[in-house]
């Protein structure tokens, strides 16, 4: 096996470990304790939060701001196919025909969105002000993890950058922001139970 | 500013490793910075400046977290954006948390990814609150109701006497030697609460609600030792001293044995004392807790009270308080009310859960310093008022009565603020002696 393959498994099992410890802490400090009368819903609200609470059309972030949530969609979406392509390619599997041209035409579009999005962040001043070198290097090598993955699909020349791309990535995934992956649904799930608890959510 | 001490900062971070659950960790790990929640926020909108995007105001204190208590931020400050705990954070964690934010958590529901930013704000304020550096007029109105028992510092004599003067008024009013409005009367159904501004500058809302205890024959009683709904010091987040507020309220009832305990017209107090209350004190309440909105929804359904519409012909317009509807659940009984109980009822745009703060909340109204900013950021509710072309606007709530009351002088709305209580005494139909 090629080195660049051992440094991938390697710095994924690194990333795994690191979001494991995230997740462990998460149980181990547990669900809220609220000595207030419950009058909500807790299973209808726990749904919504992770279902209709989301919908563009409840969240002014979404409808207020539709190009930037476009491209936000798409970028999320390209990172998972991206995320579920590196175990086929890791596993030697391969694309061909008309889906390897769909992959790499989505790949390359949700890529080119979060191009957008870190040159929205870089120049508008409100944005520019509120980030830090962690947003802009986040964004980048998720793009490039994307880019890399289009093209890799199109041309396994490409695999071996890909590889210590990927395994960039991943070392730094749990250092920065993108640990959002797991603190995301933590925070969906606290919304949720906050919200049903009064019974504020879901709205009727 | 006082001296940051070690000791001080040491008391402040103490704050952020206070883990009860997961919730304080996920919300501190969360935000993304997308700045997608900047549009959400009254500041913002008025405003719009970096300072004022919620982002901002969570990242001021995860960046305080992350220094402190991650790998990276200890490793790499630079990278994450961590920050130390000195005196210039202090500084803009003052302005940014108490100066730039009314708490109404209209950003939270409207975040991409769900972060609580109100609740990582209040822990911004718990920080302040642990390390001394609360705004001194808000503190100052915290030390009023740990002093005297109420946050106007109204003395029991003083209090008395309104009341009293407010019992002649309903006799008149509804007229009826006989009715009442029962001070100190033990084993009582209900134990009602006020907020003292009610007998400080509004003691026409409290005769209304006495109003409307009467037509409902209510067994109900104000205690003259401890009536005060609101809570300061759920806004400061010194949550020892709103421990000692919130224990008042509920030695009151236990000491008044009533079975039920009913809300004023307060979103912060409601808040409080339903939802914050036991989990400041640690313990259930083993009586029932209501607001006085809920109750009056109640009477009309089940008919103890009649309202007639005609009586309140002009158009009405209702305020959602924040900490009533969006943090309490509570937004379809006051509509049911204006239903029955005027002609004219419009809506705001938005309104209900994802109604715009009027300005007044997180002890903005408290804190004199702030002024221009919490008129300024009332530009949004005037407009909403205007829009709806409203003679009246109700409120359950006498913090944002006080707000709107100095939106409409300040706006020229013309219009007439009014509680839920005030509208239903007006449109309430008496029945005949004879009857």
């Amino acid at each position: 096996m090629e080195w660049y393959y051992w440094l991938v498994f390697g710095s994924l099992t690194i990333c795994l470990i690191s979001l494991l410890v995230h997740f462990v802490r998460l149980v181990k400090l547990g669900k809220p304790k609220d000595y207030s009368k419950q009058t909500g819903n807790m299973n209808a609200a726990m749904k919504y939060a992770f279902t209709g609470s989301m919908s563009p059309t409840k969240k002014e972030s979404a409808f207020l701001y539709l190009p930037t949530y476009t491209a936000g969609i798409l970028y999320h979406l390209g990172t998972f196919l991206a995320i579920f392509l590196f175990f086929l390619i890791s596993f030697h599997m391969q694309i061909h025909g008309w889906l390897q041209w769909v992959i790499v035409g989505f790949l390359l579009v949700s890529g080119l969105s979060g191009l957008g999005i870190f040159i929205k962040r870089l120049a508008k001043s409100e944005l520019r002000g509120l980030s830090n070198p962690d947003d802009y290097i986040s964004n980048i090598l998720v793009t490039l993890f994307q880019i890399f993955t289009a093209l890799v699909i199109f041309n396994p020349v490409f695999l071996p950058g890909y590889l210590i791309e990927t395994s960039i990535l991943l070392l730094y995934l749990p250092l920065g922001k993108l640990k959002h992956t797991i603190y995301f649904f933590a925070a969906r799930y606290h919304l949720g139970y906050f919200f049903g608890w009064r019974g504020v959510w879901p709205p009727q | 500013m006082e001296t940051l001490t070690k000791e001080k900062i040491e008391k402040g971070l103490a704050v952020l490793n206070d883990h009860h659950d997961s919730k304080l960790l996920t919300h501190l790990n969360s935000c993304v910075r997308c700045g997608l929640c900047a549009k959400t926020c009254i500041y913002y909108l008025t405003d719009p400046q970096e300072k004022n995007i919620p982002a901002k105001k969570v990242d001021i204190v995860s960046s305080i977290y992350k220094k402190y208590n991650t790998f990276t931020g200890k490793v790499a400050p630079g990278l994450v954006g961590a920050r130390t705990l000195d005196e210039d954070t202090v500084v803009e964690m003052v302005d940014l948390l108490f100066g730039t934010c009314t708490v109404c958590g209209r950003c939270v529901s409207h975040c991409s990814v769900g972060v609580d930013i109100s609740y990582v704000i209040k822990k911004g304020r718990e920080m302040l609150a642990q390390m001394g550096y609360i705004p001194e007029t808000l503190q100052s109105t915290v030390n009023a109701a740990l002093v005297s028992g109420n946050n106007m510092s109204i003395s029991n004599e003083d209090f008395v006497e309104t009341l009293e003067w407010l019992n002649e008024d309903l006799q008149f009013e509804v007229d009826d030697n006989t009715a009442t409005i029962p001070l100190n009367e033990k084993g009582k159904d209900l134990l009602y609460t006020l907020n003292p501004r009610e007998p400080k500058f509004f003691p026409l809302s409290i005769s209304a609600m006495a109003k409307v205890f009467y037509a409902a024959k209510e067994s109900w009683t104000i205690s003259t030792k401890m009536y005060d709904i609101t809570n300061y010091a759920y806004y400061t987040n010194h949550n020892e001293e709103a421990k000692i507020i919130a224990q008042r309220l509920y030695d009151e009832m236990e000491n008044m044995q009533a079975k039920k305990c009913i809300l004023a017209e307060c979103g912060h107090g409601s808040r409080a004392f339903r939802w914050e209350g036991p989990n400041y004190l640690q313990k259930e309440y083993h009586f029932d807790v209501m607001t006085s909105v809920e109750l009056m929804a109640q009477y009309i359904r089940e008919g103890r009270i009649k309202v007639d519409p005609e009586k309140v012909p002009q158009i009405v317009t209702l305020h959602d308080p924040c900490n009533l509807a969006r943090t309490g659940g509570i937004w379809k009984e006051q509509r049911y009310i204006l239903s029955k109980a005027v002609k004219n009822f419009v809506e705001m745009t938005p309104h209900g859960i994802d109604n715009y703060c009027c300005g007044g909340g997180g002890g903005q109204l408290a804190m004199s310093e702030y002024n221009d900013r919490r008129l300024k950021i009332a530009d949004i509710k005037a407009e909403q008022i205007r829009k709806t072309g409203a003679v009246i606007v109700a409120t359950p709530c006498h913090n944002c009565v006080d707000q709107l009351t100095q939106i409409n002088i300040t706006f020229k709305l013309n219009v007439q603020i009014k509680t839920i209580a005030e509208i239903v005494a007006d449109a309430i139909v008496l029945e005949s002696k004879s009857e």
